[in-house]
């Protein structure tokens, strides 16, 4: 120690008034002579026990609130730096009686806290407080007296002073249950919410949502830049450098942001809604920036979604005109008469528009082979044409090719073939062959029809089940012209590796 | 003056058979030839490889459940003009490909004849 602070001990020592320091642990570090004797304890007693359970203001009706002022006060001190002062407080102490039993003894207090410095930071608080329990008393006596006689005692006394402190304490009181109710609101608020302070923007609170959306890291008075490295170079510092240098507030919308919100994890990318407002002090210079806003990340990350979802509509509605403008134009160059044309149109269009259905049913999963088939069939008699294989359950692609491609077989067998004729029948059968890499192998056969002869000119009903086939489904058919009746043998892949 | 776009070799690549038919069909009646049609980028990046003369492409953006582009590189590489089609318009394409020739579909024969002229740098009269 220094000579200075050797001479400071010892006058902290010799001095008729109580002292005692604690530790942020809120225990005794060290108590004076003077403290001792006026609370009636040793030193062995006292130090490295806590102030609260040594001291707990006894069994009075205003204890739980004295002991929280005292607390709160020593909590502010260590929190701030700043020395605080409880002009008056009641606080109960235990004393030993003549038989040396502890009993409560209300007293009332003066208390100053100032804060002991150690490398800038707050290590102990000094309390200084003067026992004035002997002025209230006089003064609650003189209340009940007539007027003129509490004016006197408080002439006497200064009792002026100690009421205008106790009106003063009591503000303070009220400020104090506002600000720690408007603490509760700042805390929970559903956005989020922190106080920067200096050109540093040193973190002095935040709440829960600004713990959440940071992931929970300890910042708590540590400088922005220090806290949250990873937003180093991505403008977010120097929208708060340019707030604090131009006391102009700074918007953001959607403004996206990638954050360590996990250790060790990937950054992580959010949206956020906020605002960077400079908070200005008494002379109206820029002091902090109030920090506030939204994590908006799922509603902008909804509307991506509903643009996508848009987008991908878009590409199938105009990939379905382009087919039915094709089987349009397809089918007028094989139909000279309009009505012809718009039966065949139609009945195309039906068939497409029926396996959609069936998709749709599924919401968009596939379709089963076999209801595919049954409605391509049924108009021409369920009694003419035999179904028989195992369910099979078709991707929507491959399902809205082979309708069309049985609608094709069915048309032209009602036309010219089996269909065409009385006694005339189709069997279809079908089987999966290979579980591993499953090809579904599928034979239509028409018997009893007409004689049968190749065509002379391949139609669009023929060229669109070979392209359907080989194109589309990466399969292959063979169809064949026998006297006796048409065949096609169709062998599809049913997994089809769209990669490759 | 559909005359400059007789005989040649156009390259189709297109997923959907009925489309690539209609593509097929309107190509004919231009008096040129279509080479194709691919329905997977494979079969496309195949078909550009081929030694054969390639004049022009029609690339569908979206084909099989992949993007075109790998083509569309194997044909600017080559030297061959091309056209995109797609539902999408030409907003849909990357930055990189904006500003391409490209048909919307559903297509007319005059949309792909102009988009074809336009990326052969052949002047329409």
């Amino acid at each position: 120690m220094t000579a200075i602070e050797t001479d400071l001990a010892a006058a902290l020592n010799a001095s008729p008034n109580a002292y005692f320091i604690v530790g942020p642990e809120l225990k005794f570090v060290w108590a004076n002579p003077a403290y001792l004797a006026v609370t009636q304890r040793t030193a062995a007693e006292l130090i490295g026990t806590p102030v609260f359970e040594a001291f707990d203001a006894g069994p009075g009706q205003d204890a739980p609130e004295s002991t929280r002022q005292l607390r709160g006060s020593f909590e502010k001190v260590f929190a701030t730096g700043v020395r605080n002062d409880i002009p008056v407080i009641h606080y109960a102490i235990p004393v030993p009686d003549a038989d040396g039993q502890l009993a409560y003894e209300d007293r009332y207090w003066s208390v100053i806290h100032t804060p002991l410095l150690s490398n800038g930071v707050v290590a102990y608080v000094l309390q200084y407080a003067i026992d004035i329990t002997e002025l209230e008393n006089l003064r609650r006596s003189a209340a009940h007296e007539e007027a003129g006689a509490l004016h006197a005692i408080d002439a006497i006394v200064g009792g002026a002073l100690l009421s205008g402190a106790r009106s003063v304490q009591a503000d303070n009181v009220r400020l104090e249950t506002e600000r720690q109710g408007l603490m509760e609101l700042f805390m929970q608020a559903p956005g989020f919410v922190a106080v920067l302070s200096g050109p540093e923007h040193v973190i002095q609170i935040h709440n829960s949502a600004y713990a959440q959306l940071i992931g929970h890291r300890d910042i708590s008075g540590k400088p922005i830049r220090e806290a949250l490295p990873e937003v180093q170079g991505q403008g977010y510092f120097e929208f708060l450098d340019t707030v604090y240098a131009t006391g102009e507030p700074y918007e953001g919308r959607a403004s996206r942001v990638l954050l360590q919100r996990t250790p060790d994890a990937p950054l992580e990318s959010r949206f956020l809604d906020f605002i960077y407002q400079p908070i200005r002090d008494a002379q109206g210079a820029v002091a902090g920036i109030f920090v506030q806003g939204h994590d908006v990340t799922e509603t902008v990350r909804s509307a991506e979604r509903q643009k996508l979802m848009i987008d991908e509509l878009n590409h199938r509605v105009k990939n379905t005109l382009a087919t039915i403008q094709s089987i349009a134009v397809q089918t007028a160059r094989s139909h000279a008469d309009p009505a012809t044309f718009a039966e065949s149109f139609q009945a195309r269009l039906m068939a497409l528009s029926h396996t959609h259905n069936l998709l749709t049913r599924s919401h968009w999963e596939g379709a089963d082979l076999d209801a595919i088939l049954q409605h391509e069939t049924e108009a021409h008699g369920s009694h003419r044409v035999t179904l028989n294989g195992p369910p099979v359950a078709l991707e929507p692609a491959a399902a809205l090719s082979l309708g069309m491609i049985f609608h094709e077989l069915a048309t032209n067998a009602a036309k010219y073939g089996a269909l065409s004729a009385l006694e005339g029948r189709v069997m279809v059968d079908w089987a999966v062959a290979d579980q591993t890499r499953p090809v579904l192998r599928l034979s239509w056969r028409e018997i009893g029809g007409p004689p049968v002869a190749p065509p002379e000119r391949r139609g669009f009903g023929s060229r669109l089940i070979e392209r359907n086939v080989r194109h589309d489904l990466a399969g292959e058919v063979k169809l064949a012209y026998a006297s006796d009746g048409f065949s096609a043998e169709f062998s599809v892949p049913l997994q089809r590796d769209r990669s490759s | 003056m559909t005359q400059t776009l007789t005989g040649r070799r156009v390259l189709v690549v297109e997923d959907e058979s009925l489309v690539a038919m209609l593509l097929e069909t309107i190509l004919e009646d231009m008096g040129c030839t279509p080479v194709g049609p691919a329905g997977t980028v494979e079969d496309g990046l195949a078909l550009v490889a081929d030694p054969a003369p390639l004049d022009a492409a029609l690339l569908d953006v979206n084909v099989a459940g992949r993007q075109v582009f790998p083509v569309a590189e194997a044909l600017r590489d080559r030297g061959v003009p091309f056209v995109f089609s797609t539902g999408y318009g030409e907003s849909g394409l990357p930055d990189e490909w904006r500003g391409h020739a490209t048909v919307q579909k559903p297509f007319t024969e005059a949309a792909i004849r102009e988009a074809l002229m336009k990326a052969m740098g052949v002047a329409q009269v």
